[in-house]
């Protein structure tokens, strides 16, 4: 398997004095997988995540992204890493309550200095495929909850990323709702994004990805791929 | 209350950064503020201060010893009225000239030296600043008036001055400097030496039971009149004559002390304002929760002023140390200038304004903190750090639309609109703040351009006086008068640097329809380029003269009009071609020697030669090549005047303007840094989808400076507003009006600089909270509330 992200011996310690909040982790993710870390809170998966956003850095070993080592970015690297390389969901969804739909999704694009008709026309593209294009103008605070993360996913998806990462997506979602964004993810994962989710839910974790890989105490307990 | 002092302890360490802030914003501004106020009320005061601490002469009389034996004078002492007195003190006025270390020769016209064994006694106690008092023959303590000759040069100890008016040019050495309050001399040695100075008169100082009025000292004055023979009295001066002289040299800087104490109280209201609203409104989301604990309103409002009072306390005494710490330079300068004893911030200064600073940051902290009281804990803990929905959302949707500017830019710019409030009242203090550079920066050109045109170096390089020119007769072996000027007309000319010069004859003169003379100037050629400002008209031509406001005010003529010089039964009758530039009370007459020679043939002889040299010579060389040709002790060099006052009140100008601008750098820099704190999780956001730190600087500098170069753009036409409505009441307290030069002092570059001040201030305080912001954690801002 050709490997996107690998992780080796990869530990973060935020304090001297207390265990480390990942330890000695060693993972590969492929071109197109799709993968689910499970584990209870407090576990380290979060950190995990963000250790390969580049929002974070190892306190020892290599977190490798493509042809990129994270760990060895300057500030500005890392910036630019997350710009192109990765897009991130989360369970709060993160958006700016003062911009409107597109701006949110706009946003990593200009910081990029995409040009403006190619962002457009991204925007466009994403808008319509993950069903918010009436919203285009609309503030997030009158979005409903799935509406919000479809913002999310689609300022996640702007730059064209290889790798998206989404930290607990439907965690703020009812059920329904909920269902919604992890087909969603699934379909993007089925047109070829590599996708790593962080998750408590078995279940949602069981139906979209293909491998599953659980932390306990900030190590790797099992990977399995679910049948 | 131990719940109150809990929450207290866990607010101010939790916000160190704001509690510094809070601490640094009235530190700075208590500074500035008490400074302002306490030079205001020393400077109001300093000549009481001095005058009680030294037992000043309530009246120094002159008498003539040939008429009023010892025993009489010294009876005048147990008069009733009289308090106590001093003397009687032998004192001769005598001419002289100091050989000072690398300047030529200066000449002192007429100064009065007394005969004194100790420096103390009842009245009018001098404080030596240098040296010691005379300990025999041979010895003099000058006054420090005189010791600063203006040329630069000062006399200090070991300095010996020439007498040159008294027979035998005896020669003494300076051995110590010395101020007294009332000037009752500008010289003093030991009673053993009067002998040596001519016939002398003696000297009484007294101080009366009552002399708070003219009237009250003129009554006491009366008395001792009653009391000594009669014409025995030769002059009596009032204390009150000296304070009003002292004042006249105060006067015209109240109102610049004024202007910059009201600015930086009222940029230290806004900014307490704004740094004790936003520390209360990035602490809602804790009120909340404090609430919801159980704290009642009141507590809560007790926290969050304590929260302000605690570092606001650290604050306002550390700037009241400060103040008198910058004070102490400035007020011993001020001292020096107005001959007292040093002077320090009065007490109730020191008191008054600190405590007022601090109950307006209480006041500041009080109005929001019991709003947030007011609500409830689910509201408080909902509304926590976000702008308020609908502000600046619409700046933001718009400024997106900004494709030419970076998004980081656009994005900052908008920044502003989501706290309407908190940005007027940033916008207002940077604009103070701007303005205080842009007047300082004026007031300071225009000082600086009326020393140059009261001590005319511009042009005036070189001046050389006479050793006749208080025409007394010569020393054997002194050339005359004559001789000296048609020596001296020779060598000038002969220097190739000289590009021209002009002869100087001065003389006090009558007035037709005026109380008193007026000081009559008469050149002889040209002395057009001399560079005289004038307020209004040309220079004379023939038969005519320029004369300053004081001559104007108390002629109460026009530009045009003629007057009469009178002396000794003749007359001249000039016509006023200009008003000059020349600052006082004493009215000056400007004019050409030819004009006027028909009133006094004999005594409009040349005192001085004024010298303009061409472009590239060197002042200390022609100096010393005239000089050499001319020989020593005949002529000499004279000062140009005194800068010794323009200085210190330039000093204070930037002191001042200084300690503005840090107030207001400090607001911005608080208010950036509320905002940032405010914003922090959005901060994560924009660096989690790809922000890079240069982007986060400038999204964060640019969220002020917007605001800064606004507030700029007001403060400079205000500022020049401020400066041409200051100068004319200062000119009023110097009893002059200015020439145009002295209003216009800003050039388009200049004003470019200034119009970019604000910016300058919001981008430079801004930067330390952005690189905060750009050194923030991502994953920890993201994980902030």
């Amino acid at each position: 398997m050709d490997a996107l992200v690998q992780l080796s011996d990869v530990t973060k310690q935020y304090d001297d004095d207390q265990s480390p909040a990942v330890a000695h982790v060693t993972i590969d993710v492929g071109h197109g997988e799709s993968v689910a870390v499970m584990g209870p809170s407090g576990s380290g998966k979060s950190t995990l995540l963000n250790l390969i956003a580049g929002l974070d850095r190892p306190t020892s070993g290599t977190v490798r992204v493509g042809d990129v080592q994270v760990g060895e970015l300057s500030e500005t690297g890392l910036a630019r890493f997350r710009r192109r390389q990765v897009g991130m969901i989360f369970q709060f969804f993160n958006l700016l309550d003062d911009m409107t739909v597109a701006d949110n999704v706009l946003l990593p694009a200009q910081l990029a200095a995409v040009p403006s008709s190619k962002a457009q026309a991204r925007l466009d593209e994403l808008l319509t495929a993950l069903r918010i294009e009436k919203h285009r103008n609309a503030y997030p605070a009158r979005l409903s909850g799935g509406e919000r993360q479809r913002v999310a996913i689609a300022r996640a998806l702007v730059n064209r990323p290889p790798l998206l990462l989404a930290d607990e997506p439907t965690g703020a979602l009812d059920s329904a709702t909920g269902e919604e964004i992890g087909e969603l993810l699934l379909d993007l994962n089925s047109s070829g994004q590599t996708l790593i989710v962080v998750t408590h839910d078995p279940a949602l974790a069981a139906r979209y990805a293909k491998r599953v890989i659980q932390i306990v105490d900030g190590q790797i307990a099992t990977a399995v791929a679910p049948a | 209350m131990r719940a109150v002092r809990t929450a207290l302890h866990g607010g101010l360490a939790g916000r160190r950064v704001q509690a510094l802030a809070i601490g640094l914003v009235l530190l700075a501004s208590a500074a500035a503020s008490t400074l302002a106020a306490g030079l205001l009320a020393a400077s109001n005061a300093p000549f009481d201060h001095a005058f009680a601490a030294q037992r000043g002469a309530d009246a120094a009389l002159a008498v003539n010893a040939a008429k009023a034996p010892a025993g009489e004078l010294a009876a005048t002492a147990r008069l009733a009225g009289v308090a106590a007195s001093a003397g009687p003190f032998a004192e001769a006025t005598v001419t002289a000239s100091a050989a000072i270390p690398d300047t030529p020769g200066v000449v002192f016209q007429a100064f009065t030296v007394a005969g004194r064994s100790s420096p103390g006694g009842p009245v009018d106690d001098i404080v030596l600043t240098a040296g010691h008092w005379p300990t025999g023959a041979g010895q003099i303590v000058v006054s420090r008036d005189l010791a600063d000759t203006g040329s630069g040069a000062s006399m200090s100890p070991g300095v010996v001055i020439t007498l040159t008016g008294v027979p035998g040019t005896p020669k003494l050495t300076v051995v110590g400097v010395g101020v007294s309050v009332t000037n009752t001399a500008d010289g003093w040695v030991l009673p053993a030496q009067m002998a040596a100075l001519g016939p002398p008169t003696e000297q009484m100082l007294y101080r009366f039971a009552s002399a708070d009025s003219g009237a009250a000292v003129n009554a006491g004055v009366a008395a001792l009149r009653r009391a000594l023979p009669a014409g025995s009295v030769l002059g009596a001066e009032s204390w009150l004559a000296v304070k009003a002289q002292e004042n006249e040299s105060i006067v015209p800087w109240v109102p610049f002390l004024v202007t910059f104490g009201v600015i930086g109280l009222v940029m230290s209201v806004l900014i307490e304002v704004n740094v004790v609203s936003g520390a209360v409104t990035a602490g809602t989301r804790r009120i909340g929760v404090l609430k919801a604990v159980g704290f009642t309103p009141a507590q809560v409002v007790s926290v969050y002023v304590l929260q302000v009072a605690v570092p606001g306390v650290a604050g306002v005494a550390g700037g009241a140390v400060i103040a008198n710490l910058l004070a102490a330079p400035v007020l011993g300068q001020t001292s020096q200038v107005f001959e007292v004893a040093p002077q320090s911030i009065p007490l109730w200064v020191d008191l008054a304004v600190p405590l007022a600073m601090l109950a307006l940051a209480g006041i500041a902290a009080l109005v929001p903190a019991s709003r947030a009281g007011r609500l409830s804990a689910t509201t408080a803990i909902a509304t926590g750090r976000a702008p308020r929905p609908s502000h600046g959302y619409a700046a933001h949707r718009l400024l997106g639309r900004a494709r030419l500017l970076p998004r980081p830019v656009t994005i900052g710019l908008a920044g502003p609109f989501a706290r309407p409030g908190r940005t007027l009242v940033t916008l207002a203090a940077i604009l103070f703040g701007a303005l205080a550079v842009t007047f300082g920066t004026g007031l300071g050109t225009s000082l600086n351009r009326v020393g140059t045109d009261l001590t005319l170096a511009d042009t005036e390089h070189v001046q050389i006086g006479l050793a006749e020119q208080s025409g007394q007769q010569p020393s054997p072996g002194q050339p005359s008068a004559a001789a000296q000027q048609a020596d001296m007309a020779a060598v000038i000319r002969a220097q190739p640097g000289t590009l021209h010069y002009v002869t100087e004859s001065d003389d006090r003169l009558g007035v037709t329809g005026m109380a008193g003379t007026a000081a009559v100037t008469a050149f002889g050629g040209n002395a057009n380029w001399i560079g005289y400002a004038l307020i209004s008209g040309h220079w004379y031509g023939a038969g005519g003269a320029v004369v300053n406001t004081s001559f104007l005010h108390a002629t109460g003529s026009r530009i045009g009009d003629t007057f009469t010089l009178t002396d000794d039964g003749r007359a001249v009758t000039l016509k006023i071609a200009g008003e000059v530039f020349l600052p006082g009370n004493d009215p000056q007459v400007l004019t050409n020697l030819s004009a006027v020679t028909a009133l006094d043939p004999s005594g409009t002889s040349p005192q001085m030669f004024y010298v303009g040299l061409r472009p590239g010579v060197n002042i200390q060389s022609y100096e010393n090549t005239v000089f050499a040709k001319l020989g020593p002790g005949d002529y000499h060099q004279l000062s140009s005047g005194s800068g010794v006052l323009l200085q210190i009140i330039s000093g204070l100008v930037l002191i001042l303007t200084l300690l503005l601008v840090v107030v207001a750098a400090l607001g911005v820099l608080n208010t950036v840094a509320a905002m940032t704190r405010e914003r922090v999780h959005d901060l994560g956001v924009f660096k989690a989808v790809g922000m890079t730190p240069r982007q986060t600087i400038a999204m964060v500098v640019t969220t002020v400076a917007a605001t800064g170069l606004i507030a700029g753009l007001i403060a400079v036409p205000a500022g020049i507003a401020l400066h041409q409505a200051i100068l004319p009441i200062m000119g009023n307290g110097a009893q002059t009006d200015f020439p145009p030069g002295i209003y216009n002092v800003y050039n388009p570059a200049e004003l470019v600089l200034l119009a970019l001040t604000g910016l300058i201030i919001a981008v430079v305080s801004a930067f330390a909270p952005a690189g905060w912001a750009a050194r923030t954690r991502t994953a920890l801002a993201l994980r902030a509330e």
